[in-house]
């Protein structure tokens, strides 16, 4: 009793009650489970982000130099100025995805069965591959396809050149905006290259249908163009011309609600009052455009030009007013004020970064811009320069050289296109339906086309034609899952890759993006895996592709810039957009070691703009009167050579489905090969996604006279297929359409990822265009009820 | 009688028992209780701050210019001297050949490491003319690093620093005991 | 302590977004989540459960197609100024939320907090989120989580810190360079990342910085100003419908 009263006063004085007190209160705060941070010293490595191709500067923070923390922008690119997206800010999220293919596999059951894939060894995968790319060869080399990334790079050129050594013509590119201003580009001028915009330059901008700030291709670049044009005094007016209120719409100044589709024909009405009004550069188009008046071509046959086409009856305001839905004075009035403003700039796009455009309606854009006098040296249009890259050739063996006689599948039509171009739609057309040849083996890199592209279905036809499908995703995504072997490339951050140009930037800019970390898992190179190809096979197709890593190929195309000493380094911040063409910029690299260790470093190269040239068309003039569309053509009408208004109508009838779905992309929705990350889905709004359910804007007129609540469950049909969703009827859109986002509705991935909404892919229509036989996608045909 | 013998002598032996249980509770609690509570674990290797005082003390343990405190040096500040052994201890050769050589990082156990929610940056403190001493223990002449002594219960080092001590420090200067002056 | 509340310093950092000029791309939200190690869970839909620092309201003014207009209002938690305390801190039975007198900033010490979200009813904003779950990350995204940021616990509310930790930095930064600390600026993760360099960040009391300047612009208000809250996150727009919708509620 008295022994345990004095241990209870002698505990007391001692520090073990009170310590063990305050030790349990502190351990109450211990979390044991919670991840803690590993510390230490905090770094930045620069690099150029490739996730898009916006070609922006980034810097990764990485912990102990092992492990990557945060992408933020890199200041001193003159791009990005600093900034990220939200789809680089969450990069790391891609780097460290769950969904990472953490090493080669082979499909041992039926495609598609998550659980047969077996792990194998790059040793197995690559010889396996070499295996029967070799064997293939004996039979006819030109039954192996390839689908890529529209991004343009190295690694494009490096296909192209294991394709030719191989002897097959059938590489193709994942659709993009950039496809129909090649061939705009091609049709007017001659030159195979984009036009380029000087938007930092314009002072009035007429945008139809571009989605600049909805996540066009370029988006920092849009976004740098915007903060210049909203600047304190003077800013420049902005009229967006589309048929959504979008945010591109809302950022403007002036939204000129329209028909979807429609923009052409607003802008021959421009055109037409420029014309009758004699309110356009007269100077510039005589001197200059070919086909503006009537013509006569090479067998001295009379044609009608392009002035009595559009000062015609078919494009006065009151014809336009009726296809576009907008009142005649307004088209007038917007006449009056582009013909009028001295910087005023059209621009135009499909509203989606990865659909191409009808090239009839590409080529009313330029001519609007012609009208205009913009496309004249120094003028706000020239085409997109070239970094001089080292040119490859391949060397060609007699197979190759057999195999070049059989034409590209999408071309062994009997009836073709006139001016065909990247014709990825036409070659999945032809795999699924009786080719003229068999596809034996289909490689796919950095594409997901099982999912992202429009009209998905016709890969999926396709791919169960070809018996060996190869995927070189970094992820477990729609078409990887789909593939019979997966040799996983390293993630963006992990590897060498460069940016060939800007999309729609008339600078001149070359970027190298270095990797920020070593490889975490057991990837590879995809570069270095057709290098290790390529020598297996031996021979002429070895020694076309004599590198041995990919850092060394870039640098090899690194060397034909230093050697024609052409465009500097950006070391310090610049305004890159003040440089017009034709400025002289001094080259500030000492040899092409030197440029190849700045570029590394995450700086950028960048030369002047160039202007447009004419002088590679048979007229020497911008030719208006495109006389190449001529050589395949069904009709015998003048106007199948000007710029003028042409639909691809829909299929369906308007009674059956008196709907039109158009879909369209967000800033906040990564809709490409990379899905949305979890940092992205935070920025989805509740009214776009709610659990797993999609929902579809819908005006409220529409929704009225479709009996149709906010939140209704309702069934979308299209001509397509069809999908449940949810209604939101929101005056964003316009009566009579509904609206579906892209990017949505992952099959693949994880719990993160997979089952949220619909993809809009599978409800989408494709339209051949009929003079370049890309995929052109506007709107479908659809019903919708509630149910 | 008898029972003032026995109240007398039971009084006796009460107030023995009481000293008893109440030394026994002292040393208890002053010499067993934080031999329980904190283990004793080694580093895993010895390093004499005596037999480097030739250099200064910021030649290892150093800023960094973002303005971090480096803390305990790396491998690679060590590489710059032990290359190769300097000398034939044990701990010059585990030293040598199992991190140097290897170039991995020696996995220190830090004396005074703080929680994840706690930011302290040892700029202020230097600029402030705070010495070493005052919170850190003096090696100027230490031959043999102390084992860590890591709290059972806690998992905190013994000499880890109490927000309390903190907080004395901050408000006897005059310095903000703001929240987010020390919690991140 | 003055008459106003309590001393202040001649540093009030603040922010000043330029709506007009903000896209609503989300690269704030992103660059935030990434910076402050922000968890996220497999369903991030409903938003009254999503935790995020810097939510992006969608604002319209209510009109009909064609008329209909759409703007976006990001909000970082204001850091209110108001007299001796900022309703949050006003209401916090455990001192877990104070106001730091020497820089305005409002901060948030989760080991301190019970999880009794009166702050988050106090707030006016919903700048504070909850901790509903212990927060989870796939396997390899631990990686990603930096050490300047504390990882949260369940039960604990947290909010925007004007990423207070690149504070602490930059001035332990001027400490070694041998500048004044007073005068170290920074940014948060959000106004670096901005692709329209819409976010402009700095201390309000320093009549050279562009924050105060631009916090001075006839295009200038606040928040639900009538509330006396006296936010230090400022916003500019020109448009009237814009500015309306600021002074009553959020959507």
């Amino acid at each position: 009793m008295q022994f345990a009263a004095g241990a209870v006063g002698g505990t007391l004085l001692t520090p073990l009650p009170w310590k063990l007190a305050d030790d349990s209160a502190v351990w109450s705060q211990n979390w044991s489970w919670r991840p803690s941070p590993e510390r230490g010293e905090i770094t930045k490595v620069p690099s150029v982000c490739t996730l898009c191709a916006g070609g922006c500067g980034i810097q990764a923070r990485l912990v102990n130099g092992n492990r990557a923390i945060l992408i933020e922008g890199n200041p001193a690119n003159p791009v990005n100025e600093g900034s990220v997206c939200a789809l680089a800010a969450s990069a790391l999220q891609f780097l460290y995805a769950p969904y990472r293919v953490t090493q080669p596999l082979k499909q041992t059951k039926k495609r598609g069965d998550k659980t047969g894939f077996q792990a194998i060894s790059w040793e197995q995968a690559q010889t396996e591959l070499s295996k029967k790319l070799e064997e293939i060869r004996g039979e006819g080399p030109h039954t192996v396809a390839c689908i890529t990334s529209s991004r343009r790079s190295s690694m494009d050129d490096l296909w192209a050149q294991f394709f030719n050594a191989y002897g097959s013509p059938n590489l193709f590119k994942m659709p993009s905006e950039c496809d129909a201003s090649k061939s705009a580009a091609q049709l007017t001028t001659g030159n195979s290259s984009t036009f380029a915009f000087d938007l930092e330059n314009a002072g009035y901008v007429l945008s139809f249908g571009a989605n600049l700030l909805d996540g066009c291709a370029a988006p920092s670049r849009a976004s740098g163009a915007l903060r210049r044009w909203k600047k304190d005094r003077y800013p420049v007016k902005i009229v967006q011309v589309e048929s959504r209120a979008s945010i591109t719409a809302s950022k403007a100044d002036v939204f000129l609600p329209i028909n979807p589709g429609t923009e052409a024909a607003l802008a021959m009405g421009i055109a037409h009052l420029m014309v009758n009004g004699a309110n356009y550069d007269a100077y510039f188009v005589k001197n200059n455009v070919f086909g503006f008046e009537d013509w006569t071509d090479s067998n001295g046959k009379k044609h009608q030009g392009f002035k009595s086409l559009v000062s015609s009856s078919a494009y006065t305001p009151e014809q336009v007013a009726k296809i576009t839905g907008l009142e005649p004075a307004k088209v007038r009035e917007l006449a009056k004020e582009f013909a009028s403003q001295p910087k005023a700039l059209a621009v135009w796009g499909t509203g989606r970064a990865d659909v191409s455009n009808n090239t009839y309606h590409e080529l009313v854009f330029v001519a609007l811009n012609a009208l205009k006098g913009n496309l004249k040296p120094g003028g706000l249009i020239g085409l997109a320069p070239k970094a001089p890259l080292s040119e490859l050739s391949a060397q060609k063996d007699i197979l190759s050289e057999n195999s070049s006689q059989q034409p590209r599948l999408d071309l062994a039509k009997s009836q073709n296109c006139p001016c065909p171009q990247n014709g990825l739609y036409g070659f999945l057309d032809a795999v699924s339906s009786g080719p003229k040849y068999p596809i034996k083996l289909l490689m796919v890199h950095e594409a997901n086309p099982a999912h992202c592209l429009p009209e998905n279905k016709l890969f999926a036809a396709a791919a169960e034609k070809v018996p060996t499908l190869v995927s070189f995703s970094s992820f477990m995504d729609e078409t990887a899952l789909q593939s019979d072997y997966i040799l996983p490339d390293h993630m963006a951050l992990e590897r060498f890759d460069d940016v060939i140009g800007i999309p729609g930037a008339p600078y001149g800019y070359y970027a190298v993006s270095a990797p920020i970390i070593k490889p975490l898992l057991d990837t590879k190179h995809t570069g270095e895996v057709l290098m290790k190809v390529a020598s297996t096979l031996g021979g002429t197709v070895a020694s076309s592709i004599p590198w041995k890593s990919y850092e060394d190929f870039l640098k090899f195309r690194v060397e034909g810039i230093a050697k024609a000493k052409a465009g500097a380094v950006i070391d310090k911040p610049i305004e890159i957009s003040s440089i017009k063409a034709g400025d002289p910029v001094t080259s500030n690299y000492s040899d092409a070691a030197d440029l190849f260790k700045k570029l590394k470093a995450g700086l950028c190269w960048h030369d002047a703009p160039s202007a447009v040239t004419f002088d590679k068309t048979t007229s020497g003039k911008l030719e208006l009167a495109c006389q190449s569309i001529g050589k395949n053509a069904q009709s015998s009408d003048d106007v199948i050579y000007l710029p003028h208004f042409a639909p691809l109508k829909p299929s369906g009838s308007e009674s059956e489905w008196p709907l039109l779905l158009v879909s369209y992309s967000s800033p906040r929705v990564s809709c490409g090969y990379l899905a949305n990350t979890p940092f992205m889905n935070k920025l989805i709004p509740d009214s776009m996604l709610a659990g797993d359910e999609l929902f579809i804007d819908l005006n409220p007129q529409t929704a009225a006279s479709l009996g149709i609540a906010q939140g209704d469950q309702v069934k979308i049909k299209t001509t397509q297929g069809e999908a449940g969703a949810k209604a939101n009827i929101t005056p964003a859109a316009r009566p009579g359409v509904l609206y579906i986002p892209r990017g949505m509705g992952h099959k693949a991935y994880d719990e993160y990822i997979g089952n949220k909404g619909v993809n809009a892919c599978q409800l989408m229509e494709v339209q051949l265009d009929p003079v370049s036989g890309m995929g052109t996608v506007w709107a479908t045909r659809a019903q919708l009820r509630r149910v | 009688m008898n029972e003032e013998k026995t109240s007398a002598s039971g009084k006796v032996v009460g107030v023995l028992l009481f000293v008893l249980g109440f030394a026994g509770a002292l040393v208890l609690g002053y010499l067993v209780f934080p031999n329980l509570l904190y283990s004793q674990k080694l580093q895993p290797l010895n390093f004499s701050h005596a037999a480097h005082r030739d250099n200064d003390c910021d030649s290892c343990h150093k800023f960094r210019p973002d303005g971090t405190y480096a803390g305990i040096p790396k491998i690679s500040n060590c590489k710059e001297c032990h290359e190769s052994a300097q000398g034939n201890t044990e701990a010059e050769r585990i030293l040598v050949e199992e991190y140097v050589a290897k170039d991995r990082e020696v996995p220190w156990m830090v004396y005074a490491r703080q929680p994840d929610n706690v930011f302290f940056s040892h700029a202020p403190h230097k600029g402030k003319g705070v010495e070493c001493v005052t919170c850190h223990r003096d090696v100027t002449k230490e031959e043999k690093l102390p084992p860590m002594r890591e709290d059972r219960i806690t998992g905190y080092s013994m000499t880890t620093m109490e927000m309390t001590e903190c907080e004395k420090c901050h408000s006897a200067k005059g310095v903000s005991n703001n929240c987010e002056v020390c919690h991140k | 302590m003055s008459e106003k509340g309590h001393a202040q310093s001649n540093i009030r950092l603040g922010m000043v977004i330029d709506l007009d000029k903000c896209t609503g791309c989300g690269a704030c939200s992103a660059a935030c989540q990434a910076e402050n190690n922000i968890s996220f869970r497999p369903d991030e839909s409903n938003k009254l459960r999503s935790i995020s620092w810097m939510y992006i309201y969608q604002l319209d003014n209510k009109k009909d197609y064609p008329d209909y207009k759409i703007a976006y209002l990001p909000r970082p938690c204001m850091h209110c100024d108001a007299d001796h305390h900022s309703p949050c801190t006003f209401v916090c039975p455990v001192n877990a939320t104070t106001r730091d007198e020497n820089n305005g900033i409002v901060t948030h010490i989760y080991p301190r907090c019970i999880g009794c979200r009166y702050c988050m009813v106090a707030c006016p904003y919903h700048a504070r989120s909850f901790n509903w779950w212990d927060p989870t990350w796939p396997k390899p995204m631990t990686s990603m989580l930096s050490p300047e940021v504390s990882p949260r616990m369940r039960g604990v509310v947290e909010k925007c810190t004007f990423c207070h930790h690149r504070y602490n930095k930059a001035r332990a930064k001027a400490y070694v360079d041998g500048t004044d600390p007073n005068k170290a600026t920074y940014n948060p993760a959000c106004a670096d990342a901005c692709p329209t360099k819409a976010i402009t960040f700095g201390n309000l009391l320093d009549e050279k910085s562009e924050v105060a300047k631009l916090s001075k612009d006839p295009r200038a208000f606040r928040v639900l100003e009538k509330l006396q809250t006296k936010p230090k996150v400022y916003y500019l727009s020109k448009q009237d419908w814009i500015r309306n919708l600021a002074d009553n509620s959020l959507t």
